[in-house]
């Protein structure tokens, strides 16, 4: 188990480093002199200062003179500042970086709250007309572009019945957002559940438990669930990515202060080192959330536990 | 997908069709991708307005009378608008697939017939840009190039290639363990012959069953780049745009809200239905 671990995580460091190498290139890759675009909408900005940003930014130097700056900065902690406002950009990150979180936590549990029974439903009707309409829901419910449920939830329970606020940071701001991102993904819960139950149920072990004659509730209960769960949780890991790159387009429409909000503000600004620190949180929460979920994996399967 | 359909590849043909066609979800898929292309091919004719024309009779009437689906705020005709995004919708779908999906194919049969260290760099590469996420890798092309619709296609059809490139090479690796491509190398058959005839044949249905739904997955990313405003730009025709646009006038008018979304999610539906029909009928264990 400690070696399945050990190479999760040496994998996942490998991960991040290579996203440092990366996001240095970044700011390379944009077409023209990147400066000069920064600081494009602020007026007045004189040549001089544009050649001292050039300079404290470190882009007079070659690449990997820039690399070796940008990674001893990184390891103080230093993510640069932002362009406009010269804040930390790493204290901007981990202001808002906590609401994304929660977002996408309350999301997950909603998704997995209602997708999970539903597919597992499915599975014990398999073939049933329950089982024929809870998977056109699904399917329905994984074509739903999820910008466009959050825009009717808003419209429905924010405007027309006024039950919910429009935006803002409160708990009650976080169901909306939260339904909106976890609805859509309760429907990829609910259609890998019922694949991975059914497989389940066709083991010869499972067809053993029933031949014995055990109670069909017990059979499920003691030899389905657990095995058929396994795939589910090895696909919260994928899941939480989704999650957060839907955050992006969901924080957007509620207004919530999160770090996808902060994102697409940037692109707009064109201040890459607020992107930059962007990217590199994205991966870093994204792969430690893998590391997790997989430990909780090799936790709950005894094949890779005992191993 | 085994060695048989190797053999009898193009007989095969009609009972393929005819399966896809008696699956209630390919038959309806398929039945809304041609409605679909239909609209794209025929948007001039069938349109009875000019998509970017303002003030074709007066703003935000509702749907109904002259304007089947209405008018938005500057008076252009909202079925009109629908029926050129379709146009742009198919077409975003097609490129950006067309991007993942050829590269993805290179890069997977080659890491599966090369073997050796090739394999490792592709593959290891591979499951680096995986774990980034498509919408960051999308996000983070669309930062550098600048928000436009060429760019959030590019930047679509390239966050897609590592999980076809995944695919393809486990459909591929499946492939070259078998008697018959052993066979075609003791036969002296070259790499080119034995990649191009014998490896792209096999794995192709399990990648038509991949881009069928990555079409869906793609319309919806680009979707979402264009309703962030980092997409198309006006004044595009485009769905996800004009929800965006829709946000502002939600009291007012909102079936400029509701109807590019039931375009855009019948679209991707369809898409859907169809790939999962085609991976029944082209699944000889699903077949039954």
């Amino acid at each position: 188990m400690w070696r399945f671990l050990g190479t999760r995580i040496a994998m996942g460091a490998f991960t991040i480093w290579i996203t440092t190498i990366l996001v240095t290139l970044l700011i390379h890759a944009v077409p023209g002199d990147p400066v000069q675009i920064m600081y494009a909408q602020s007026q007045g900005t004189t040549p001089e200062q544009i050649e001292e940003v050039r300079r404290s930014l470190g882009l007079d130097r070659p690449i990997p003179v820039q690399y070796v700056m940008y990674m001893e900065r990184l390891l103080q902690g230093d993510l640069g500042a932002t362009i406009r406002g010269g804040q930390p950009v790493l204290e901007v990150i981990l202001q808002r970086l906590p609401n994304t979180l929660l977002l996408a936590c309350a999301a997950m549990f909603i998704a997995i709250v209602i997708g999970v029974p539903i597919g597992f439903l499915a599975a014990y009707r398999e073939g049933t007309l329950t089982d024929i309409a809870l998977m056109i829901v699904a399917i329905a419910g994984i074509s739903m572009p999820h910008f466009w449920l959050g825009l009717m939830l808003l419209f429905f329970f924010a405007l027309e019945l006024g039950w919910l606020p429009v935006s803002g940071n409160g708990w009650l701001n976080l169901i909306l957002p939260a339904l909106t991102l976890g609805l859509s993904n309760a429907a990829i819960f609910a259609r890998l559940t019922r694949s991975s139950m059914i497989d389940v149920m066709s083991q010869d072990y499972v067809q053993t438990a029933f031949a014995k004659g055990l109670p069909k509730a017990l059979v499920l209960r003691r030899h389905v669930l657990r095995a058929g769960l396994l795939p589910v949780v090895t696909m919260m890991g994928l899941q939480f990515a989704f999650m957060m790159g839907g955050a992006i387009v969901v924080e957007n429409i509620f207004s919530w202060n999160g770090v996808g909000r902060m994102a697409v503000e940037a692109i707009f600004q064109r201040d890459y080192p607020i992107i930059q620190g962007f990217i590199l949180t994205f991966s870093v929460v994204v792969v430690c959330v893998a590391i997790a979920i997989d430990a909780l994996y090799a936790v709950l399967d005894p094949r890779i536990r005992r191993s | 997908m085994s060695a048989a359909t190797h053999q009898d590849g193009p007989k095969a043909a009609p009972g393929f069709l005819r399966r896809l066609l008696s699956s209630p979800s390919g038959a309806i898929g398929l039945a809304i991708v041609f409605l679909l292309i239909f609209c794209a091919l025929f948007a001039e004719m069938l349109a009875p307005y000019n998509p970017t024309k303002m003030g074709a009779g007066g703003r935000f009437l509702p749907p109904g009378g002259d304007h089947l689906l209405g008018t938005d705020e500057f008076g252009r005709d909202m079925f009109s608008r629908i029926l050129f995004g379709s146009r742009i919708t198919l077409l975003i779908g097609a490129v950006a697939v067309g991007i993942s999906l050829t590269i993805g194919l290179a890069v997977g049969m080659i890491a599966a017939f090369r073997r050796g260290w090739i394999e490792a760099i592709l593959m290891r590469s591979t499951d680096v840009l995986f774990s980034f996420t498509e919408t960051l890798i999308a996000l983070s092309f669309v930062a550098v190039l600048g928000p436009s619709l060429q760019n959030a296609v590019i930047a679509v059809g390239v966050a897609g290639i590592p999980f076809y490139a995944r695919t393809c090479y486990a459909a591929a690796l499946v492939e070259t363990a078998k008697p018959y491509f052993e066979a075609s190398i003791s036969a002296g058959a070259g790499p080119t012959r034995l990649v191009l005839v014998h490896l792209l044949p096999n794995v192709l249905p399990t990648m038509i069953v991949v881009a069928t739904l990555g079409v869906s997955t793609a319309i919806l990313a680009a979707a979402g780049l264009s309703f962030l405003g980092l997409g198309a730009q006006p004044p595009t025709s485009e769905w996800g745009y004009m929800l965006a646009g829709s946000r502002d006038y939600i009291n007012r008018a909102p079936w400029l809200m509701t109807i590019p979304g039931i375009a855009i999610a019948m679209t991707v539906l369809g898409f859907n239905l169809l790939g999962d029909g085609l991976r029944s009928s082209l699944d000889p264990v699903e077949r039954k």
